[in-house]
């Protein structure tokens, strides 16, 4: 066989498979939030030392703009979790921060704690958000 | 003759599908341009032009964007992909990369301006001083060291500056290229929502920097390597056929499996001492058999004077097959071959490898001093196949069509005298480029339509 088609060949396959992965992970990835949320909101942890109700966190401030979060804690769960400030220097940042919000908010319901990685992309935005957030936690734990 | 129109039919269609597979390449490639654009319109936040600073932005992200895929393009066309060779030949894949290089620099430039502009005017800062904080993001330094190295690259390969660098000097800093991509990735995936992770658009763009580095890989290392340790090519015997020519005789396995065809060149490397260091492309002076194969060159610099006196049983490494100065680019029912000098190469090879009817080719050989290696093969071929057999010996006309001897330029001799079928024929042409590109002018302004002009420079 010629040498030319059969690399042809397994260029085309590694391709396809490459790609395929990728895309695989995009969808997979958005199915595996959404299902990580949903166990993270039947879990009830009364042992977390949260107490329900309301709390807002700290104002942070970065190069991309302003952050600031709100929880909602129920039965010692966070069931929510509210960007009340995000806001863009320009149409760049609130591009990245709509993107990372619902990512990052995601993780923590899943997670329980601001101890989540942030969201490449907008490593500035996620440290704000988690800032943000400890703060709120903190005050929950009060 | 029903045999002679069935062919012309063949001709025709090929060229067709050639045309077609041509027109899809040049828009896939456009297809590729706008993407890079509308990737970041699709993700834009609400306003992407809503502020100066804001639209001038956004202006340097579109330039990054675009400027990249520019060089992925001249990545694949560099790749010796063999779709492209077959569609549009390695010269003229390597013509479209030259002509890529300068916007694509141009606009990774205006990438860096323009972004340090627009942070400046949305902040207030002045744009040098929006350089510090720029540098203290991740994967910036990286990034900014990437546009330092593609300068070095785009810069290094003008014709003005070239020409200082030997080739092998010039090659190790182009490998930079390589380099400079890599090191502009991070800074695409990290910064910037518009290939944010887990999206679409950030698959898209992986998958083609997996196309352009996968083809340089698969096409540009792996074949080369593999093809050399599958054929074992070794240097039979080295034959001088005339004062600083000589016709290499070469021994290989299974050689018929490369698909070479003749009129097609192969990139050599001859591995003694003194030669490894050099490439040649070379043409193959006869169509090889599927143990045997044979080209033929002239001393035309420090590189191939070595070559002249390599051993017998030296190996030799290959890269090719390539090139479209074979009977797969015609188009027309006839077929008319204009070789000078060593040029004369891979119009032998041409001829050998054609099917012919009687009258369908016609052949000129021309020189101006008494270098007439190959001659006699030539004759002896077209003789067997009914070619029409010319040749044209003497100095270069001073006057009117310089391409040819002075007596015959004097005599009115053109290129429809002495091919009479010029208009339904391809002209296959290789020689030295000055002389060439005179025969291409006369050509053009008879008439013959470009894509039935088949040249092949010899300037190495």
């Amino acid at each position: 066989m010629n040498t030319r088609q059969a690399l042809t060949g397994i260029f085309a396959t590694a391709t396809v498979i490459i790609v395929g992965w990728q895309v695989g992970a995009v969808a997979l990835g958005q199915g595996a939030a959404s299902s990580t949320s949903s166990t993270a909101t039947t879990t009830s942890n009364p042992a977390s030392g949260l107490k329900s109700g309301t709390y807002t966190g700290s104002n942070e401030q970065t190069q991309f703009g302003d952050v600031q979060v709100e929880i909602t804690v129920a039965n010692g769960t966070i069931t929510d979790v509210k960007t009340v400030v995000l806001t863009g220097n320009e149409g760049r940042s609130d591009q990245i921060n709509s993107q990372a919000a619902p990512i990052l908010r995601s993780e923590v319901l899943s997670s329980q704690s601001a101890n989540v990685a942030s969201v490449s992309g907008a490593t500035y935005t996620s440290d704000a958000y988690l800032t943000s957030l400890q703060s709120a936690l903190d005050k929950a734990k009060g | 003759m029903p045999g002679v129109a069935q062919r012309t039919v063949d001709y025709a269609r090929n060229y067709r599908r050639r045309a077609l597979r041509s027109t899809l390449l040049v828009a896939a490639v456009w297809t590729t341009g706008g993407v890079a654009a509308i990737l970041f319109l699709t993700s834009a936040g609400t306003a992407p032009f809503g502020t100066v600073g804001a639209a001038v932005s956004s202006l340097g992200i579109i330039a990054g964007l675009v400027g990249t895929d520019f060089i992925l393009v001249m990545i694949v066309l560099a790749a010796r992909v063999p779709l492209i060779d077959r569609t549009i030949g390695h010269d003229r894949a390597i013509a479209v990369h030259r002509s890529l290089g300068k916007p694509a620099l141009y606009l990774l430039l205006g990438h860096g301006a323009l972004l340090l502009i627009g942070y400046g005017l949305e902040q207030g800062f002045l744009p040098f001083a929006e350089l510090g904080p720029m540098l203290a993001t991740p994967n910036m330094p990286l990034a900014f060291i990437a546009l330092g190295l593609m300068i070095v690259v785009v810069v290094t390969s003008l014709v003005a500056v070239r020409r200082h660098f030997s080739y092998e000097g010039w090659h190790v800093i182009h490998l930079l290229s390589y380099v400079a991509v890599a090191f502009a990735i991070p800074h695409q995936l990290s910064l910037g929502g518009v290939l944010a992770n887990g999206t679409l658009p950030r698959v898209y763009w992986i998958t083609l920097y997996v196309l352009a580095f996968g083809s340089i890989a698969t096409y540009r290392v792996i074949e080369p390597v593999v093809s050399t340790f599958r054929h074992r090519i070794r240097v039979d015997q080295v034959e001088t056929i005339a004062e600083g020519v000589v016709s290499i005789h070469l021994s290989g396995r299974a050689l018929t499996s490369l698909g070479a065809v003749g009129g097609q060149f192969f990139v050599w490397r001859f591995w003694t001492g003194s030669t490894w260091w050099h490439s040649h492309p070379v043409s193959l002076s006869s169509v090889p058999t599927d143990g045997t194969a044979r080209i033929t060159l002239r001393d035309l610099g420090d590189g191939s004077r070595r070559i002249l006196s390599i051993p017998s049983g030296t190996f030799v490494s290959i890269e090719g097959p390539y090139g479209l100065f074979t009977p797969a680019a015609r188009t027309a029912p006839k077929i008319a071959i204009i070789a000078a000098g060593i040029g004369i190469t891979p119009a032998r090879a041409l001829l050998e490898e054609s099917r012919l009817s009687p009258g369908e080719a016609t052949v000129l050989l021309r020189t101006s001093m008494d270098d007439r290696y190959l001659w006699d093969e030539v004759a002896t071929i077209a003789k067997a196949k009914g070619a029409k057999f010319y040749t044209m010996t003497g100095p270069r006309a001073t006057s009117g069509a310089r391409w040819m001897p002075q007596r015959d330029a004097e005599r009115g001799v053109s290129l429809r005298s002495v091919f009479p079928d010029l208009l339904d024929s391809d002209l296959y042409v290789c020689g030295p480029p000055a002389w060439l590109e005179l025969i291409e002018a006369e050509a053009v302004a008879a008439g013959l339509p470009a894509h039935r002009l088949h040249s092949e420079r010899f300037d190495w």
